[in-house]
Parts: structure tokens; sequence; C-alpha cells
């Protein structure tokens, strides 16, 4: 092969490879990822929409306060709320997007993808997941929402105040399921109740008829529902339905609208984040004014906590922004670690050593396809 | 009592399961076609009658509209996917990922116009009563029999007692023989459809009623569908639908003596135990090699 030919190849292949040198330079300049591992399709995708418009709002609002000098922009990838789908999601964000900051949902899920964030020094923020062992997964991966076990030791008091000490337990299996089983187990005769039965459930099941006659065999004074997602209202239709006349509780997962809306859930009692829209710091009426004028609805607690986590990573990048420091997982912890206490929605958000958010815990009721708190 | 009660829902499950996978053995055994998609009808059906029961229109319209909806699917499969496939291959294969993608892009599609989460039809005849000492009943339990053994005994004479019912068997049986009699396959083929997924309509409608429905129910549909059409015996649709009623009370039952997390997978049971020592099902003809 001759000189000249190969200088013409040259020349050629540099031509053709130009446009994409440009951006490559221009990287500085680039949006930061936040990337998203919410289910947005099949039986749970109604938790992807709810996460993803919290998370939006906040990036808007950064962007209108021109709060960091990149602007942010959501990778999002569909997990479906299965921990493969969430490990194939969480690779291709670090790997291909180079996700600055990924936020996640659901236990199952949130275990799954924390080693591979962890191996790759990635912020992965959960606002949905409530299992107790998400606390200290690893130091990169951080809790805006109170977990399982704040959420139980707060409503056993209320349940036993009312008088419902023998409980049955319809959970899911899966790690938030029986996370939730074993803290009946250990807490419930701390305060005086019992469990009257434990029905574990595949996240694939549809009939709730059988599991309804076993339930009433066991004469409890409430049932305990620990799933998620569209099951949790063909549970709670299964049960009122097939002759469950006793209060249904549960935990923060009920707050979705197919729940709330369901004529059967009336009365349903659960826990979630505390969160007062009207009478709260001015970030959190903002957030709810908006959230209303954008969406039509009252926001809810899992709107709360993407925002917040979206919010968490425009204060550290900003801070870090000031110091002219590079945004990265180690840079963003260290932020974190020192700075501790932040202005979120819902008030102050502080967090410990391990990345948890403390909040306070209502107890709330199902009444006319709204929650009304009252505790 | 508790048997009792298992037994009684078991019926009413398995009543819904003979419907939908009598409509999935009708159009296989007929067109030899693994219609996957069929759960997918099921969903258009229940959304469909949803969406005319919360517009406020009277029952028998919804009715009517998740009957419709689900056989211009069915229709639309076989005119526009099913036979472009079989006019240059049309292996299994083909066919089960082109029915696979439709029913996944059907999901997403459901859930982006009907909202992704769960629906459910509110209305009292789902409301069960107690009836005897712990045994509960609802008015939808003799609804769901009462529409079974409709459709079923209107099902068998027309495939007995009319030209395109009997043509329809015989399609399944000899095609070639069919043609040389002058008839035409591609007819009887849409016909399958029609039919098939018409059959999963009523049962949509109940579920609506009873479990409600979200936008992936299709899958555990066909799942369910597929299993009674094994156990019941390849190409029998008599078979189909005793394997419904059959897996209904089967995973209720099973609640009697096993923890409620085996509900489900006493179905499958079932069906491994058929696939090891009754290949053929129960209606099926058994095929040496």
């Amino acid at each position: 092969m001759s000189g000249p030919q190969i200088a013409r190849r040259a020349l050629m292949g540099t031509a053709l490879a130009a446009p994409f040198i440009r951006p490559a330079a221009a990287q500085g300049g680039d949006p930061y990822v936040i990337g998203t591992l919410f289910p947005m399709s099949g039986p749970n995708g109604e938790y992807g929409t709810l996460f993803t418009s919290g998370a939006a709002l906040a990036i808007e609002h950064a962007a209108q306060d021109r709060m960091l000098r990149r602007p942010m922009r959501i990778q999002a990838e569909d997990t479906q709320a299965l921990p493969q789908q969430g490990v194939i999601g969480m690779t291709k964000l670090v790997n291909v997007d180079k996700a600055h900051y990924v936020l996640v949902g659901f236990t199952a899920v949130s275990k799954a993808v924390a080693p591979v964030g962890d191996r790759a020094k990635t912020i992965m923020v959960n606002g949905g997941a409530v299992g107790p062992d998400l606390a200290g997964l690893s130091p990169y991966f951080w809790n805006v929402i109170p977990l399982a076990h704040l959420e139980t030791q707060a409503f056993l008091p209320f349940l036993m105040q009312r008088n419902l000490k023998r409980i049955a337990l319809v959970y899911v299996d899966d790690p938030l399921g029986d996370a939730i089983l074993g803290l009946l187990r250990t807490e419930l005769p701390k305060t005086g109740g019992e469990l009257a039965g434990t029905f574990s459930v595949p996240r694939t099941a549809q009939q709730f008829g059988p599991v309804a006659a076993r339930v009433r065999q066991v004469r409890a004074d409430a049932v305990y529902v620990a799933s998620f997602g569209a099951q949790q209202a063909q549970i709670i239709k299964g049960l009122r339905d097939n002759g469950i006349r006793q209060p249904i509780v549960g935990y923060s997962a009920l707050s979705i609208a197919s729940v709330t809306a369901l004529p059967e859930a009336e009365g349903v009692i659960f826990t979630s984040q505390k969160f007062d829209y009207t009478g709260g710091s001015e970030i959190t009426r903002r957030f709810a004014t908006d959230f209303k004028a954008k969406h039509g609805s009252e926001p809810g607690a899992y709107n709360a906590n993407y925002y917040n986590a979206v919010r968490l990573f425009a204060l550290l990048a900003k801070d870090l922004e000031a110091q002219n420091t590079e945004v990265n997982g180690d840079s963003l912890r260290a932020t974190l670690l020192r700075v501790r206490e932040f202005d979120l929605v819902g008030g102050k958000g502080r967090f410990d050593d391990q990345g948890n958010m403390s909040a306070d815990i209502q107890v709330n009721e199902i009444r006319g396809g709204r929650v009304v708190p009252i505790a | 009592m508790l048997f009792l009660q298992l037994l009684l829902q078991g019926i009413q499950t398995g009543a819904l399961y003979a419907l939908t996978a009598a409509g999935f053995a009708l159009i296989f055994g007929a067109t030899r076609i693994f219609h996957f998609a069929h759960g997918t009808s099921f969903t258009l059906a229940g959304y469909a009658f949803l969406f005319c029961w919360n517009g406020g229109l009277p029952g028998w319209i919804g009715t009517l509209a998740g009957i419709a909806v689900a056989m211009l699917f069915g229709l639309a499969m076989e005119r526009l996917v099913y036979r472009p496939i079989q006019r240059h291959e049309g292996s299994f294969f083909t066919v089960f990922v082109a029915a696979f993608g439709v029913a996944v892009v059907v999901q997403n599609l459901v859930g982006m116009v009907a909202g992704r989460g769960f629906a459910s039809v509110d209305t009292r005849l789902s409301l069960a009563t107690e009836v005897l000492p712990d045994v509960f009943l609802a008015p939808i339990f003799w609804i769901a029999i009462a529409v079974a053994v409709v459709l079923f005994a209107a099902l068998s004479a027309f495939l007995t007692r009319t030209h395109a019912g009997v043509a329809l068997r015989a399609l399944a049986q000899n095609p070639d023989l069919l043609r040389a009699y002058g008839l035409s396959s591609n007819r009887l083929s849409m016909l399958a459809f029609a039919v098939g997924s018409a059959m999963a309509a009523p049962a949509a409608i109940l579920t609506a009623m009873t479990t409600g429905l979200n936008e992936a129910i299709g899958h555990h549909v066909m799942l369910i569908s597929m299993a009674a059409t094994i156990v019941g015996g390849v190409g029998s649709l008599r078979g189909a639908a005793l394997a419904g009623l059959m897996l209904g009370v089967a995973e209720s039952v099973a609640l009697q003596f096993v923890d409620t997390q085996w509900a489900e997978a006493v179905s499958f049971l079932v069906l491994f135990a058929f696939i090891i020592f009754r290949p053929s099902g129960f209606f099926g003809v058994a095929q040496t090699r």
C-alpha cells in the first residue's frame, strides 16, 4: 500500500470523526446526569410516574433558581421493580451514561444495584423503598425516606391504643415483605400485641379470595398489608369483598392513587413521612403549589421524597461548584457528611453517618379517596 | 367450612380460567398458531368495559364493547401479524416473538392511556355475604357460573350444528382436505380468531369486577391459558375448559393444605404432573414417534 493512499484514508477518517470529537471536547458543559431506576411499566409502573414527577419538578426549580452552572437532565431506566432489570439499568447508567447521581426505589432493586454503584462510586438515593436493611447498604447509598422500622416504631403504639392487638399479616414474598414480617415478629410482642397469622403471597399473585378465607380463620383485630403497587389494591379489594371487616393497616406504599381511589380502601390506616404543605417552610409551600399547578393534585410523600433527593444533589453540587471541586461520588459524600443539614421539603433534612435522613412519621387514614393525617 | 369456602372460590376462578383457556385452545386447535397475545385480548376487553362503565354507560354496552374490542384485536393479529409471517416462513419461534412483541407494545399503550396501576369496576356484585357459617359468597359467583355454562353450550352448538363450526373443526383436523372442498382456510382462520378472542371478553369483564385489572394482567392470563391447554390436551376445547376449571379449583383448595405462598405454584405442579405422567392431557391424542 502506498503512502498517499494512507494519507487520503487518514484524512477521510479524520473528517468523518470530526463531528464526534467536538462534543467530547465540550463535555465540561454537559448536563449533570441524574439516573433513575424506577418501574416505568408493569404492575408497579404507577410508582415510576410518581417518583419521576417529584424529581422533574426539583430539576425545574433548580433551573429557575440558577442553582448550578450546568443543567441537570434525567436519564431513565425502566426496572419494572425487578432486581435483574435494575442491575442492567444501573450498569448502563454508570458505564454508558456516566450518571452523577442515581435515584432508586424498591427494596429488592435497591439491594441489587447497590454493589454496582458502590464499585463505580456513584451516589444512589432511595426515596421509595423502606426495607430496614437499606440503611448502611453502601457509603454511596443514601435514604431520604424513613425506613420501615421507623414507621413500625411509630405505628405499633397507635394500634395498641386502638386496641388492635392481634394482627394478621399479608405480605409479599420479597425482601420488603420479609423485612416487615421480621419487624412485626420482634416488635409486636414488645408493645403488647401479637401476630395472629402470617400469609405470604407471591409478587405475581392475583387472586386473594382464598387468602381472605384463611385470614378470616385467625380472627385478628386488624390486617396488616405489606406489599406494593397494583397488588396492594388487589389484596385490599380481595379482603373486603370476601368478608374481612376488620381494619386494614399498612405502611407508606399505600399512599398511591390506585389504593386511595379504591372504594374498598375507605378507612385503611397507614403510616408515612410527615409533611405540612400549608404551614411549612417556603420550600415546602413552593413545592406543593407548583406540583398542584402542574399535576392538578396534592403531592404525596413519594413526590416530595424524590424532589428532596434531586434538591439534595443540587445543594451539594452547588457547594462543590463554589469550591471549583469536581462533582463525583466521593466529593458529594464528603459534602453531605460535612454539611449534614439541608433545607428540603418538609423542613430541615438531617443525615446520619450512613446517609439516612431522619423524619417525623404521621398516621393517615383514607377517607373519601383522600389521605387524611389522624395522628 | 374452610374447604367448602375454598372450593366455591376455586369454582368461580376456574370458570373464568376455563373461558379464557377455551378461547386460546380454539384458536390454537384450529389454526396451530401459538397466539401468545391472547392475554392482550383479555386486557383490552377488560379496559374497554371499564371505560364504558366509568363513562356511565349501561353494562350491556360495556360488554358489547369489550367483546368487539377483543374480536377486533384478534382479527388484526391474524391479518396483520400472523398471516404475513406465515406467508414467508411461519416458524413457531417467529410467530411467538411477534405475538410477544405486540403484547408488550399494547401493554405499554394501555398503561399510557388508562394509567399505570390497578383499576377495577366498582360494583356490589363482587361483595360477598355470609351464606353459611363462615362461608361467604358474592352474587358474581352465580354470574360467573352462568356465563361459563351458557357460553360453552353456545360454543358447542356452534361447533357441532353450524356449517362454519363444522368447517372450523375440519380446519383443525385436515386443512388440505378442507381446501379440496373449496373452503377458504383464511376465512376460517379469521373466524377462529374472532370467536376465540371473544371468549376472553366475559372473563375479562368479570375479572375487572372481582380481582381488578392492570396493564400487565395479560401475561398471567396467558400462563394459565397455556397450562390449561396442555393439561386439557392440545387441540381439545373441552379439555382446555375442564383443565381451566380444575386449575382454578386446585390453586384455591390447595390453601387448605399448604401455605398461601404456594397457591399459584399448585397450578404449575399440576401442569408438570400432566407433562410427566399424561403428556397428551385429558382429551389429547397420544402420539408415538
